[in-house]
């Protein structure tokens, strides 16, 4: 799952993963101004708690990352609001670890924030609702499948006595992907008509 | 348009039972024979998975699959060791739960529990055995059901925690603001 517990990585990974994070949350953090801390905020509680709900799905179970929403709508900013909730998660719930804090971060973030750069500008600029919906469900679903093979590679980095593991990974993140589509192209199609403003993380 | 989806997603993010995402193992001793079960906090259960039970040395004392109710079962170690019986669903759910040597006190007798009314009662320090493993099996049925209430109440704890959580987020998101409202 997106969460990677203590003790499966190998620590060049743990390290590069965690200087990778940093990176992320220093680029965030000077993005944060006034109106972007509260959207921050909450979209980091709208992940936290949407992580605690899983479905299963075959040998494991998957749960919402929202993590092209939160690229769309934040920019480098992703990067603090999936570490804050991750950092609760793993005290609160033991979800993850410490020290695969950084690593996580970046599978989950990374991907998201990519997406946000690659489709952010059209779902912001076009003006026809169907090409929106169609970015947004890209994004959403792109996130997923990135996220997806950064922990199989994780997991294959580590140590190749993952590599069933990291196939299973990427069989589940499938159907996932295509629910955070639906999710991600909705809430997308939405702010555009009731606050475009909200898919905007860069002043004008 | 909009309406039609959002009935979608919500009969997808509700189809099948909610289920939180930590692995848990419950383990316990019953007449010389270990027996537990791996399961997903908020429910459901690990199953065909593997786990592999092993002493404080690390060597394997017992290994295998568990079947469709995540369920797992060996027969306790002679001598009696600490037990740690680890599932490993090999996609990041790992869990394991450590059985003291204590516990298996009365199965390191080697006397599987008999019938009371058993009408051949052996003599002397036999007898005793025979009760003290009789005793141990009573025991542990009395004690599954409740060590398996504490960890349903373990997992009921976390509704108290998301909500901590996401009161944390948004009391950080308000020390954010204050501290840039004092810098400017």
């Amino acid at each position: 799952m997106a969460h990677i517990p203590d003790g499966l990585l190998s620590a060049p990974v743990l390290v590069s993963g965690g200087v990778l994070a940093a990176a992320g949350v220093a680029l965030g953090l000077r993005r944060l101004d006034d109106r972007m801390i509260p959207r921050t905020a909450i979209l980091a509680a709208a992940f936290f708690a949407g992580s605690l709900v899983a479905v299963p799905v075959g040998p494991s179970s998957v749960h919402l990352l929202l993590a092209g929403l939160m690229g769309v709508m934040l920019g480098t900013a992703a990067f603090l609001a999936v570490l804050v909730a991750l950092l609760l998660q793993a005290l609160l719930f033991g979800f993850g670890g410490l020290t695969t804090l950084g690593v996580n971060t970046v599978n989950i973030a990374l991907p998201g924030v990519l997406c946000g750069l690659l489709l952010g500008p059209l779902i912001r600029a076009t003006a026809r609702p169907s090409v929106r919906l169609a970015a947004g469900a890209l994004a959403g679903g792109l996130a997923v499948l990135g996220t997806g093979g950064l922990v199989a590679l994780s997991l294959w980095l580590s140590s190749s006595d993952y590599t069933p593991a990291a196939r299973v990974v990427i069989a589940t993140y499938l159907p996932l992907a295509l629910v955070e589509a639906f999710i991600t192209a909705a809430i997308v199609s939405f702010l555009a008509r009731v606050q475009p403003e909200a898919l905007r993380p860069v002043a004008p | 348009m909009i309406r039609f989806l959002t009935v979608l997603l919500l009969a997808l993010a509700f189809s099948g039972p909610a289920q939180a995402h930590k692995l848990k193992v419950f383990a316990t001793v019953e007449g010389g024979e270990v027996k537990g079960y791996a399961f997903f906090i908020g429910g459901g259960r690990a199953a065909q998975t593997a786990w592999v039970a092993k002493d404080t040395a690390g060597a394997p004392i017992a290994a295998g699959t568990t079947d469709g109710e995540g369920r797992f079962a060996f027969t306790a170690p002679q001598p009696p060791t600490d037990a740690t019986v680890t599932v490993d669903t090999r996609e990041g759910h790992v869990a394991s739960v450590t059985l003291p040597a204590a516990r298996f006190g009365g199965a390191a007798r080697a006397t599987p529990p008999v019938l009371a009314t058993d009408a051949s009662a052996p003599a002397g320090g036999e007898a005793d055995a025979r009760l003290a493993a009789l005793v141990e099996a009573a025991v542990q049925r009395q004690l599954a059901p409740l060590m398996e209430r504490i960890e349903q109440l373990d997992a009921r704890l976390r509704y108290a925690d998301i909500l901590s959580g996401v009161f944390l987020i948004l009391g950080l998101a308000g020390i954010g603001l204050w501290a840039r409202g004092r810098r400017s």
